[in-house]
């Protein structure tokens, strides 16, 4: 970072001198993967820090319930999985070279790399991919973060020193698409003694396979990483990578204005206008695997009328929101499949419900909800009145008010309970001792959301509405027992047919994610920043 | 200075005050938070299992009463350890330790750039009373006592660092550029925000302080004997007025502290101040409880620290 | 009272009129939301424009103002009725009361406040009745200074002592001939108190551990608008200039207030 008066006078030399180190450091090896071009030539170089900021103090472990969103970017980063996001989203070969599924679709084998190291020179084995899974996911006492993706998982086994095979209780075809999402393997030579609470590891400098590895941890501040000499893969461009930890929104606004910072998420999106003016940079939208939905609580016998449903969805304008609370950077959402999972989405459900009030009240009142004083609706001599708790995070608080309005206009009322996230958590998901409420969800590259739907999950797990409908739950299992691409396709253009029809959440957007940065920052594909960190080697600084 | 009886007992007696002070502070505080809903964040992730959660509570040993862990707590706290970080698992010492020098390289900064400021300012005011410079000054203050610290250092930063870019708006160092100059860079904004809330309250007390000695019998006398008024300032004014400075100054202290919160949340600043905040949303409870015994701790040795220098400026304890 | 302390009282006269009057003639709901008039410019529909979801900024600055005067009264009050009990107690008891009361106080003005704050909120919820007591319950304090120093001092007073003697219960002694002296120096902490308390609330709020939205509050209006700081800084304006004004005319009130209750002042 280079601010302060005299770096500001002096800014136009210290650019020189980067370009400089940047030639100087492009002629000595021959980087591979890429051309060792010249600097007139606008091939990639070698050479540049790259800072990208991160809202606290990461935990370098994917598997640590500590690890929260801000670890996500650099444990990508440290981690290799078997499989990567690839660039389509489709699972691409990282540490493992190929897969196949046995014919019963119980099992699931993994070829490995071969050669790979770890950062401290030790080589890496089939054992560190067993003792990930088998020590650490597969170990319910540990608490283990996302083990539940892995459920189906009973156990890893060595075939040979580059063979594993993972075993399984039912059918699970998206396994390699979960095996590229946040599932880093860790080294068991390291971490056999405690896998999840070695500091020195999670806090300060982990034995890692990536592309990078650690350089310096300074807590509150930033994480350095230099690249990793015994990666596998070509040498990155990239000398080093600086996660820096700015906790406000706005301050990163500013550092990113002022030239600190190469790449970000723009979390606070009424900025975009101003960033789009800023010469330097960048502003990019990128689809996610993510959509917004809004619960009612099942146990609530006003909400399984589907007619209720259906009108809210109808007297909730959505696109309004998009634009107020998202700046645009959206679309509108009736099913879980986003359209980030282009092979799967359906996108003739977009204007499924169109905003209509109208039409809204007309549902409403063959329910059985008819206006009563003051415009409010009535039911067996009850207005139709709740509350939804708002937690607070992102853009929860205004979608909520807009909410509120827009079901005010239907003559629903809504009363806003905003409480701070910890214990609203505690409240509507350990407890579900709630009515109604907003939040989103993000999920691995794959189509497979059964967590979220299954009557299996319903009052517990992740299905948060508590709906439970046989068809449905049929519809999931089919998805989880099919391996063939178009089979699959079939089945789950069905699953949103019949959620966008019957809707147990009440799906709102699907949000998009705007990145900024630096202009002179190339080869980050166009994937989602956490994605594209799995692909750090190819980044590049152009000279300038 | 001789330590007579008086003061050793004097000494004592805010010594034993403090501790105590400190015993119930953190009595309180790990009660509270305990009593608190939610849990530790990795307990209230929103993609935690039932089954997780369980998990988790049984290792961090959630799932003993609370009188137990507190039990638990004081016993270590007494020899110094002040438990392990839920979120982190790292000693609380440890993390307190990373950070405490930010915040008091903050607090201290922005103390010492109020008295640095604050003292010539009243002073002058009460030397000029009732004149231009003493109503501007005054106008001055009052405003700085009344703006929210928040929002003057979000246009503050949108001022010098976003319009201007002559200064940095967060952190204590540059990535790659961590020198002295850097860091004092980093600190002028977060300091003269901090500073805001203080230092008008100095300059008051110093007005009030040096007006009242104005009146008192032995500066006119030391006046009409013809000393010259550099003398008499320098010599009298200043020294009898600084007495009640000083121990308002020791009562600052404390606010200065609670106001490194706000400060270091809007300048993201790696101290203590936001450590708390984590701590208090992510539900830590050996972290917040050992903060808030270390800002306790702090409060209360600066307040011993002020009366000793009290007794050491104060001509009739220097008598005793 | 000094010129600058009546202006000051005009101020808040004036404020306190709008707060109260305001919603009777500017009638537009403060949380009607309408996107179409997202971030809209003053206009005459919006003498203030809009925010972010297309509301009235007025009808929320007003609204707001309602809600942020409110806790910053009751929490002065809270601490009022706090501090004059624990001073008028220690003061006129004495001994071991006195000393364990006193003591206490001065520990709880030794311990930094603000990170008490946050435990206590996130204990007890972010609500406007919480906050108000945890404010009062945190700036106590000098109040029960001025008030013990007050009893101490007419406690040997000789009409004090002459009622002492006549047989008049403690209670109705301090109620009656110890207090009422007291209410001078009452006056200037409770401005004084007020004043802190709004600059309190204003900053948990920006924490997000104040007022709660769909509420508004000047402190959780800025915390909104800080958003916005880059496309459309008026929204942080108005509510930080508010709050600015307000806090100091009762700065202004609390000493003009102390120049002419207070004779030693006056010199």
């Amino acid at each position: 970072m280079k601010l302060g008066l005299h770096t500001f006078l002096l800014r136009a030399t210290s650019l020189v001198t980067v370009a400089a180190l940047a030639v100087t450091a492009c002629t000595s090896p021959v980087t591979p993967g890429g051309s060792t071009a010249p600097s007139a030539q606008a091939g990639p170089v070698t050479g540049g820090t790259v800072t990208i900021p991160i809202t606290a103090d990461p935990t370098l472990n994917p598997w640590s319930p500590n690890a929260f969103v801000e670890s996500l970017f650099i444990n990508r980063v440290l981690f290799d999985g078997l499989t990567k996001p690839g660039k389509d989203l489709a699972p691409a070969p990282d540490l493992a070279e190929s897969w196949t599924t046995a014919s019963d679709g119980l099992s699931w084998t993994f070829k490995l790399r071969s050669g790979v190291k770890w950062s401290d020179g030790k080589p890496f084995s089939a054992d560190d991919v067993a003792f990930t899974f088998n020590d650490i996911i597969k170990k319910p006492d540990l608490g283990a973060q996302s083990a539940a993706n892995y459920s189906a998982v009973k156990s890893v086994t060595v075939v040979d020193a580059n063979t594993v095979r993972f075993d399984l209780s039912r059918k699970f075809a998206a396994l390699p698409s979960f095996l590229a999402y946040n599932a880093g393997i860790v080294p068991k030579h390291i971490l056999s003694a405690d896998p999840l609470k070695t500091t020195t590891f999670n806090k300060g400098i982990p034995v890692s396979t990536g592309p990078f590895k650690v350089e310096k941890y300074t807590s509150g501040q930033s994480v350095a990483l230099v690249r990793n000499e015994n990666y596998f893969g070509p040498k990155p461009y990239l000398d080093k990578i600086v996660f820096t930890v700015v906790a406000d929104p706005n301050t990163q606004i500013a550092q990113a204005l002022s030239g600190d910072l190469q790449i970000m998420i723009l979390d606070n999106k009424a900025a975009v206008e101003r960033i789009k003016t800023a010469a330097g940079l960048t502003v990019v939208s990128r689809p996610l695997v993510q959509y917004y939905w809004l619960s009612l609580n099942q146990t609530d016998s006003r909400f399984t009328d589907v007619r209720v449903r259906q009108a809210f969805v109808h007297a909730i304008d959505r696109a309004s929101i998009i634009k107020t609370v998202e700046l645009g950077y959206g679309s509108i959402a009736n099913s879980p499949i986003t359209p980030a999972l282009a092979a799967y989405y359906d996108p003739s459900l977009a204007s499924k419900y169109p905003y209509d009030p109208a039409k809204a009240t007309e549902l409403l009142k063959a329910a059985g909800w008819t206006p009563g004083a003051g415009g409010v609706l009535q039911k067996d001599g009850k207005p139709f009145q709740f509350t939804m708790d708002v937690g607070q995070r992102g853009v929860l608080e205004p979608v909520n008010a807009l909410i509120q309005q827009d079901l005010k206009k239907v003559g629903v009322v809504v009363d806003l309970n905003t409480m701070e996230w910890n214990s609203y958590i505690q409240k509507d998901v350990v407890r579900r001792e709630y009515t109604a409420t907003v939040n989103w969800w993000t999920y691995p590259s794959d189509p497979d959301v059964f967590p979220y739907y299954h009557s299996s999950a319903a009052g517990k797990g992740f299905n948060i509405p508590g709906y439970q409908d046989p068809k449905l739950d049929d519809l999931l299992v089919q998805g989880q027992s099919t391996s063939d691409l178009e089979a699959r396709k079939a089945v789950y253009k069905q699953l949103q047919q019949y959620t966008s029809e019957v809707l147990p959440y009440l799906f709102l957007w699907y949000p998009q994610e705007i990145d900024v940065l630096t202009t002179s920052l190339k080869g980050v594909p166009e994937l989602g920043l956490r994605d594209a960190m799995h692909y750090i080697g190819e980044w590049w600084l152009a000279p300038k | 200075m001789v330590v007579g009886p008086e003061v050793a007992r004097f000494l004592f007696q805010r010594i034993a005050l403090g501790a105590l002070v400190i015993v119930f502070a953190s009595a309180l505080t790990f009660f509270f938070v305990n009593l608190a809903p939610g849990g530790p964040s990795s307990i209230m992730r929103f993609d935690a299992t039932p089954e997780q959660r369980e998990a988790l509570i049984k290792r961090m040993g959630l799932d003993k009463p609370v009188t137990e862990r507190y039990a638990d707590w004081a016993l270590g706290a007494v020899r110094g350890d002040l438990g392990t970080s839920l979120l982190t698992d790292e000693p609380v010492t440890q993390r307190i330790g990373e950070r405490l020098p930010n915040t008091l390289t903050l607090a201290g900064a922005a103390l010492t750039l109020s008295i640095a400021l604050g003292i010539p300012i009243g002073l002058i005011q009460a030397l000029r009373r009732g004149s231009a410079v003493d109503h501007v000054l005054s106008l001055l203050s009052a405003v700085g006592l009344s703006v929210p610290v928040f929002w003057l250092g979000i246009v503050l930063i949108l001022l010098f660092a976003v319009t201007l870019r002559v200064l940095p708006s967060a952190g204590v160092t540059g990535i790659a550029t961590d020198t002295l100059v850097d860091r004092l860079q980093h600190l002028v904004l977060p300091a003269a925000v901090l500073a805001t809330s203080v230092l008008p309250t100095i300059a008051r007390f110093m007005r009030s302080a040096a007006i009242e000695v104005l009146h008192d019998d032995y500066i006119r006398t030391a006046r009409s004997k013809g000393l010259a008024p550099r003398v008499v300032v320098s010599r009298h004014v200043l020294r009898n007025a600084l007495i009640p400075v000083v121990s308002a100054i020791g009562a600052l202290v404390p606010r200065v502290l609670g106001g490194t919160v706000v400060t270091e949340a809007v300048f993201s600043w790696p101290g203590m101040g936001r450590l708390a905040l984590e701590a208090a949303q992510g539900r830590d409870y050996p972290l917040i409880t050992g903060i808030t015994v270390v800002a306790a701790a702090i409060a209360v040795a600066t307040t011993v620290l002020v009366d000793l220098a009290y007794t050491r400026i104060d001509p009739r304890v220097r008598l005793a | 009272m000094t010129r600058l302390g009546l202006a000051a009282l005009a101020v808040l006269a004036a404020m306190a009129l709008v707060v109260v009057a305001g919603p009777l003639v500017w009638t537009i709901p403060p949380e009607a939301t309408n996107p179409a008039q997202s971030l809209a410019a003053p206009s005459a529909a919006h003498p203030l424009g809009a925010d972010e979801l297309g509301r009235d900024v007025l009808s929320r600055l007003i609204h707001g103002g309602r809600v942020t005067l409110l806790v910053g009264v009751a929490a002065m009050l809270a601490a009022l009725s706090i501090g004059v009990v624990v001073g008028a107690i220690a003061g006129f008891n004495g001994g071991w009361l006195d000393a364990l009361l006193m003591r206490f106080t001065d520990g709880m003005l030794a311990v930094p406040a603000f990170f008490f704050i946050l435990v206590v909120i996130t204990v007890a919820g972010t609500g406007v009745g919480t906050l108000v007591l945890v404010i009062g319950a945190l700036s106590w304090m000098p109040v029960a200074r001025v008030v013990y120093g007050e009893t101490l001092r007419w406690k040997t007073a000789e009409f004090v002592v002459a009622a002492v003697s006549l047989g008049v219960p403690a209670p109705r002694l301090l109620l009656r001939h110890i207090l009422p002296q007291a209410i001078p120096s009452l006056v200037v902490s409770a401005t004084l108190g007020v004043a802190f308390a709004i600059l309190t609330e204003s900053a948990l709020s920006y924490l997000a551990f104040g007022v709660q939205p769909p509420l508004p509050s000047w402190g959780n209006m800025l915390q909104r608008a800080q958003q916005y700081v880059f496309t459309a800084p008026a929204l942080a304006l108005y509510p930080g200039l508010a709050i600015t004004v307000v806090v100091l005319a009762f700065n202004f009130l609390g000493d003009g207030l102390r120049d002419a209750l207070d004779p030693r002042r006056r010199r």
